[in-house]
């Protein structure tokens, strides 16, 4: 089988409230088996999107496809997707036994299996042994696992996760990718999850839908959308970056960008020749002394901020072409002899002319 | 030695018996002035109306410390005294239920659909009436009534009777209406307040789950509310068992409920008969709130209230 049947299929999908477009013709492909993140800002889509596929709202336009099987106007309990909602939606009414087995329970699965399979996916999430407490008993991280269990449960196609780590705080949140990410490992399913969060979608997918104003602007792999964003909108979303306006031209056999507010640097190769953006991330940049002979032509600026960060220091330089922040990572390896960090420092900022890129607006 | 034990007393002033006994008065302190109050004005008129119920009257209307029976064998032993009161019951059930069937849409829909803003709006619709007298109202549903009533005027002027018709009051069915109308805001408010805490995000997790909506609403949303159902059930069932208001204003003589009965006997100044009778009452509503206690506690019902 050179190509399996997609988990999910949008096609030309479109979703109106009232006069207002939230999901403007958008196609989609989720191959099975993906763990694939929609990631944008709030009112981008991606929540509308995760609806549509839930069942919840119906599209104004367009088709939808799981597994093959066209499900526009399928209600949500005949369609086999599974949601964790934004805020568990667990019933708090019930034991978490009763809450994972409530799925099974209306599929009327024998008691025996209803029974096996609830200890399998709470054994699975890691909360055997708590199986008779009620939600209100239980830590956030807890009614999230248990959320994930139940969804679980019924063995969806797709699993749909609404920001499930929204209301975690940043060491709980760190703790559950990784726990998702194995999750995801272990029973194959296919996930869809949504967030506003770049680093949760960078470290758990393996594909990326970065959505702007009901519109889909990239999908790719974590690293195609960092590495090679297609617009100024994604390379901003996911990951800090400079942007450096100016006008590609060629000098002297070698192509340079001449910077707007004054400054010339080499343009990466291939760069169109007339008015551009440069990006360049920080993690790319060199800070030289300005006394050093530069060998290349470089940025002249001072440095204005110095954040130290841990595992990192974030340096702010003022140049011609506006405000440039480098980072520069800690580690052994990584120290030069003479670091150059020091507030009011003069510097040259240097980057190799291939990790920067031109960009689209 | 003596002071010795006078310093470890003031050492440890709770250790012996007589602190404990104050520290427990303090406790139950704040507790008297409502228990005086239960015990002056429930309790103690409890007991005489009890007391009276066992007494009779003499043929000058006095009444005599002649402890017997009767008063209670009368009751069970006079068919129209029972068929009354198992009319009152019927009619409490079908209020109770009618008013259960309009006021569970009515909340939900609010509560689901409607801004916040607007739900103040609605609610403070619904507790206005209050704020004229219960007589005048029951009053004015006589005057939609009536045989020259708003409702007869309304079907002649767009032609669909003739005449005026007279079967719209004086009757159960008017009593029933009407019930309806005073009873409906209890039940409203006290099913508000259950739906008011409710996550609906729980119906969408149940259909995905795989619940059809009549199974989300049975299995998710019905146990969680189902206190203010009983709260409703209580506020509206037990109060219809003493109306006589209404009856006498719109049921006419065909109307009447158990109430008027006592209305009646106290009326004419047979007090231990209509004691007997308020006692038979009390007692099989204590029954009910005994048989409803296990899913019901106070607090609900005074938070919700």
């Amino acid at each position: 089988m050179a190509d399996s049947t997609p988990a999910i299929e949008l096609r030309h999908t479109t979703k109106r409230f009232g006069d207002t477009v939230a999901l403007d013709d958008v196609s989609m492909v989720i191959e099975p088996g993906e763990f694939f993140c929609l990631l944008g800002p709030s009112g981008c889509g991606k929540t509308t999107t995760l609806n549509l596929i839930g069942g919840f709202i119906p599209m104004s336009s367009g088709e939808l496809l799981i597994e093959g099987r066209t499900v526009t106007d399928l209600p949500p309990h005949k369609r086999n997707v599974n949601t964790v909602f934004q805020n568990y939606a667990l019933f708090p009414h019930m034991t978490v036994a009763q809450n994972v087995a409530f799925g099974l329970r209306m599929e009327r699965l024998p008691s025996a299996e209803v029974t096996r399979r609830t200890g399998e996916y709470l054994d699975l999430v890691g909360l055997a042994g708590l199986s008779r407490r009620l939600p209100s008993e239980m830590s956030g991280g807890q009614q999230q696992r248990v959320a994930l269990a139940r969804a679980l449960a019924k063995r969806p196609a797709v699993l749909l996760l609404d920001e499930p780590l929204g209301a975690l705080d940043l060491k709980l949140r760190k703790a559950m990718q990784t726990e998702l990410s194995r999750i995801h490992r272990q029973v194959g399913t296919t996930f869809v999850f949504v967030t506003h969060d770049q680093d949760e979608a960078l470290s758990m997918a393996t594909r990326i839908a970065i959505m702007s104003g009901g519109q889909v602007s990239q999908v790719g792999t974590p690293r195609e959308v960092y590495d090679r964003p297609v617009n100024r909108f994604v390379a901003d979303f996911v990951g800090e970056t400079n942007f450096l306006p100016g006008t590609v031209s060629t000098e002297g056999g070698r192509q340079m960008v001449v910077l707007s507010g004054g400054g010339r640097v080499a343009a990466p190769s291939g760069a169109p020749e007339g008015s551009a953006t440069l990006m360049v991330r920080p993690e790319s940049l060199t800070l030289r002394s300005s006394q050093e002979p530069a060998a290349d032509a470089c940025l002249a600026g001072r440095i204005v901020n110095v954040a130290f960060l841990g595992n990192h220091t974030r340096i702010t330089v003022t140049t011609s072409a506006g405000d440039i922040v480098a980072i520069r990572p800690h580690g052994t390896n990584a120290r030069p002899a003479h670091p150059i960090q020091e507030l009011g420092e003069e510097v040259c900022v240097w980057w190799p002319a291939d990790d920067a890129a031109i960009i689209a607006d | 030695m003596t002071a010795d034990t006078a310093s470890a007393a003031d050492v440890a002033p709770l250790a012996g018996p007589r602190p404990g006994l104050r520290r427990r008065l303090e406790r139950a302190a704040p507790f008297l002035p409502g228990l005086a109050m239960l015990t002056l004005l429930f309790v103690i008129p409890m007991f005489i109306m009890l007391a009276f119920s066992f007494w009779k009257t003499n043929s000058s209307f006095d009444l005599v410390r002649d402890w017997n029976l009767n008063n209670y064998a009368r009751f069970f032993n006079q068919p129209t005294y029972i068929r009354t009161f198992a009319k009152t019951l019927v009619m409490a059930s079908a209020v109770t239920a009618a008013g259960l069937a309009i006021s569970l849409p009515f909340t939900y829909f609010l509560v689901r659909y409607v801004s916040r803003r607007f739900q103040r709006a609605v609610l403070l619709a619904v507790i206005v009436p209050f704020w004229t007298s219960y007589l005048l109202r029951v009053y004015a549903w006589q005057a939609i009534l009536g045989e020259k009533g708003a409702l007869n005027q309304f079907l002649m002027a767009t032609g669909i009777i003739q005449q005026p018709s007279t079967l719209f009051v004086y009757n159960d069915l008017a009593v029933f209406v009407v019930l309806i109308y005073v009873y409906f805001p209890f039940a409203a408010l006290a099913l508000y307040a259950a739906l008011e805490k409710f996550d609906f995000t729980q119906l969408n997790a149940a259909q995905d789950l795989g619940a059809r909506p009549d199974q989300a609403f049975r299995h998710i949303l019905l146990p969680q509310i189902r206190t203010g159902i009983i709260t409703a059930c209580i506020f509206v069932f037990i109060p219809i068992l003493g109306e006589f208001l209404t009856p006498t204003l719109v049921g006419g003589a065909s109307g009447s409920l158990i109430a008027n009965l006592i209305v009646n006997f106290t009326r004419q100044g047979q007090f231990p008969e209509g004691a007997a009778l308020a006692i038979v009452i009390a007692v099989f509503v204590t029954i009910l709130l005994v048989v409803f206690r296990r899913s019901l506690r106070v607090e609900d019902v005074v938070a919700r209230g």
